[in-house]
């Protein structure tokens, strides 16, 4: 095991991709209840995913079970993995954006089956066995400031965006932002797949470079600076982030783009070694009913999957607009390749030279 | 071992055994050639991932590089969703890169060649099948040797062996069902022909004694022969019983004639004399009938095979002493000489007193009627014998068999009642002797043997 330390560490340096503050966990404290001679229930469960996203759905949770002693801790997704290696033991239910990683987890055998009527209604495309089960559909968007429309035209697609990134090369410079694949484990996961996904790709990442644009770690930066007006366009946010953020920055706009657009799902899954196996079925079960579905599509940003709902904010109505151009990254063994260390030393490379040719050219 | 033995449940057990050995052995080895079968599909998709992932692997930057293409993932994890893993190893057995440290392939580096390697592996709880590649980059300058592993786990090729084993399973339960069944019908009908003669002889007039006609394989002929053999010795028996119960009737019948036709006869004279007479006449005749009654009793007593008559250690010179004591008066009346040769020490055999001594009486009587004049009793110690023998005129050697049949007498009838000689032979079977009638020695006239067998040591010794 002496390379495997080495494996990570090539990855810790990511770690305060989502890392928030203080309010990094929540605690909904077991209520007395009618019910008597009832065993105190705990359930703790793990993510990569903001307290504020998610509060609305175990809040929800709780009043269905008062009973629970109910834990949540927020973790940047790498920090998450590691803890989770660390002590497998402690952790009920894991949940995550870093789908590679979570795949992984599952495909190490950390997970344990659900063979619920829930589970077995849940769609073939959004699991993997019974263990993993992708519980929300976020797309990955672009989003741009009003002035760009002022002076510009709109954007809706990455053709649209690749010939304004040519066209206005000078106006643009140093105003376009995105994640930096280096310093992002979703801004990598996202350019891995984008790789595959088109043939423009390169030629993207090359008129980027052209116009200086900006590498940052987290959607929120690029929300930021996208709301000071520093910058005008950010390409591949998180579409839930964006969407929260822009109902009170109306000068936002968000984008899904109408060629392709990716789709993150967050997977979750049971411990194996769950302490309390029980009631982390119930959780999930919970997550996966319709009941739990309408809670993320009607109270939070994060999209529902469950195909009973098809109202806003489910991927039933993202479908229904967007039609094939959603693109939800497979959940698969395709993920593992994701995670290879020399894949990833591979594509990084490849991006930083076609980020830098133009200039190279130049020079 | 409540239920009776039954030829069918026999028959049934020692054919339905082996079947049912051969089943269970058919359904291993249905078992293992449908893993087999299933290995060999899914060894087929290790083999294609870890060419794809080999086809893939360079030289770059002075190390091994791989640019891990996710299909080859994709293939390894199957309909059945399988876990995959996969690893790339220098030729140093150095980790490169993978999502697991699998085991690398044990052969040695000049068997391995080009062949994959495929073993079944447990990872961290997990039952994994692998194939090891071990292949080198195909450059002129570098030709570096490296092994890619792949390894996914054992569903898909359990569900598969489990369809293929059922599908099997459903073939040779079909079999055994027929073979069941054939076996049922084969038996019954091999057991018929027994039926049919248990009720050919049931059908059968419980007085007849014909022999069974009727066709049967060649085991139950055999059976069918050995019964028609003993219905013919009853038969025989049967027919000697009517002779004898005939010449019996006969036998009584004449006397009895006799006594009534000498009674109607003096009953018409007045004469006390002539009545006298004929009583005294009369007496002679029931006298000897009656002793034909008795010899008749006695013989049918011998011939009786229930009775089982009790042996007693007995001296045969007091037999022949007693004997001769008996005969003494009749034949010193009728001037007949009578001796009596015994051994010095006791001969002790196993026998019955009274029918010995009936015997000699017979045979001393017999010798007397047929007019002997001189008679000897003797006995011999080595072989215990009782030896009769007489001066008369003998029975000629072709006549010695018959005269042992009752009613039998030698060609000039005397009075006696032909039964004499029957009932020794009864004696003699009874005590396991010997009856032999051989010439007298000296003189014409005949000797009588009866040889016993040397009575048991124990015996000999009280």
């Amino acid at each position: 095991m002496r390379v495997f330390p080495i494996v990570l560490s090539g990855w810790l340096w990511l770690l305060p991709i989502v890392a928030m503050a203080d309010d990094d966990s929540l605690h909904f404290p077991a209520r007395e209840t009618d019910r008597e001679n009832t065993e105190p229930r705990e359930l703790i469960i793990r993510g990569a995913l903001d307290v504020p996203q998610f509060e609305p759905v175990l809040e929800d949770f709780h009043q269905r079970y008062p009973d629970i002693d109910l834990h949540y801790r927020n973790f940047s997704t790498l920090a998450l993995h590691q803890h989770f290696l660390d002590d497998d033991t402690g952790t009920d239910v894991v949940i995550s954006s870093a789908m590679p990683w979570q795949y992984r987890l599952a495909n190490d055998g950390h997970g344990r089956a659900l063979d619920s009527p829930e589970a077995m209604a849940w769609p073939d495309w959004a699991r993997w066995r019974d263990e993993l089960f992708a519980v929300t559909f976020e797309p990955i968007v672009m989003v741009y400031h009003e002035t760009l429309t002022q002076r510009f035209d709109h954007i809706e697609n990455h053709d649209d965006l690749l010939s304004l990134l040519e066209d206005e090369r000078e106006a643009l410079q140093g105003r376009v932002v995105t994640y930096d694949p280096a310093r992002s484990g979703a801004g990598y996961t996202y350019a891995i797949e984008e790789s595959q996904l088109s043939p423009r790709y390169w030629e993207l990442i090359a008129a980027f470079g052209d116009v200086n644009a900006d590498l940052v770690g987290t959607t929120g930066e690029m929300l930021e600076g996208l709301a000071d007006g520093e910058y005008l366009i950010g390409y591949n946010l998180l579409g839930s982030y964006a969407r929260d953020f822009v109902r009170d920055h109306p000068q936002l706009t968000v984008v899904i783009p109408d060629d392709y657009a990716l789709v993150v799902q967050r997977p979750v899954f049971m411990a194996k070694h769950a302490p309390n196996p029980r009631t982390a079925e119930l959780f999930l079960n919970y997550l996966l009913s319709e009941a739990g579905q309408r809670v993320l599509a009607e109270r939070t940003s994060l999209g529902a999957v469950h195909p009973a709902l098809d109202g806003d904010g489910t991927a039933s109505a993202l479908r229904k607009r967007l039609g094939d151009a959603l693109r939800p990254i497979r959940l698969g063994p395709g993920l593992l390749a994701t995670l290879d260390d020399l894949k990833r030393e591979a594509l990084l490379s490849r991006w930083n030279r076609e980020y830098q040719r133009q200039r190279n050219d130049e020079d | 071992m409540k239920a009776p033995d039954s030829l069918f449940r026999r028959l049934l057990l020692w054919l339905l055994l082996p079947l049912l050995a051969l089943g269970a052995l058919m359904l291993v080895q249905a078992y293992l050639d449908a893993r087999r079968t299933a290995d060999r599909a899914f060894d087929r998709l290790l083999e294609a991932s870890s060419q794809a992932i080999a086809e893939q692997v360079q030289w770059q930057d002075e190390r091994l590089w791989l640019d891990l293409p996710p299909a080859a993932l994709e293939m390894l994890a199957t309909d059945a969703e399988e876990r995959v893993f996969y690893a790339l190893y220098d030729d140093d057995g150095e980790f490169i890169t993978g999502n697991a440290r699998l085991p690398g392939d044990p052969r040695s580096d000049d068997i391995s060649g080009e062949a994959m390697y495929y073993d079944d592996v447990q990872w961290q709880d997990l039952a994994l099948r692998q194939g090891v590649r071990r292949t080198r980059l195909e450059d002129w300058r570098q030709r570096e040797g490296f092994e890619v592993r792949v390894a996914h786990t054992r569903e898909g090729r359990e569900r598969l062996t489990w369809r293929l084993f059922l599908g099997n399973m459903a073939y040779i339960g079909a079999m055994a069902v027929l073979a069941i069944a054939v076996l049922l019908l084969a038996v019954r009908s091999a057991l018929r022909p027994l039926t049919r003669l248990r009720r050919a002889i049931r059908r059968r007039d419980p007085r007849t004694l014909a022999p069974l006609e009727l066709p049967l394989p060649r085991e139950l002929a055999e059976l069918r022969e050995t019964l028609n053999e003993l219905l013919a010795r009853m038969r025989r028996v049967r027919a000697n019983q009517e002779r004898f119960i005939g010449d019996a009737s006969h036998q009584l019948r004449t006397p009895l004639a006799g006594l009534s036709a000498r009674a109607e006869l003096a009953l018409r004279q007045d004469n006390p004399e002539v009545w006298r007479a004929a009583l005294q006449a009369m007496q002679t005749t029931s006298a000897s009938t009656a002793r034909l009654a008795v010899q008749l009793l006695s013989l049918t007593r011998l011939n009786n095979p229930e009775a089982t008559p009790e042996l007693s250690a007995l001296d045969l010179n007091d037999i022949a002493r007693q004997a001769v004591r008996n005969a003494w008066n009749r034949c010193h009346r009728d001037g007949i000489d009578i001796g009596v040769d015994v051994c010095d020490s006791p001969v002790t055999i196993d026998g019955i007193d009274w029918q010995l001594e009936e015997a000699l009486s017979n045979l001393i009587d017999n010798a007397g009627r047929y007019g002997a004049t001189h008679i000897t009793v003797r006995v011999n110690a080595t072989p215990p014998e009782l030896v009769v023998e007489d001066n008369g005129p003998g029975i000629p050697a072709e006549q010695r068999l018959l005269v042992l049949r009752p009613f039998h007498r030698g060609e000039e009838s005397g009075d006696g009642s032909g039964l004499g000689l029957a009932i020794v032979d009864g004696i003699a079977r009874t005590h396991g002797a010997r009856l032999r009638l051989d010439d007298a020695r000296h003189e014409s006239g005949l000797c009588v043997t009866l040889r016993f067998p040397a009575p048991t040591p124990t015996e000999t010794k009280q």
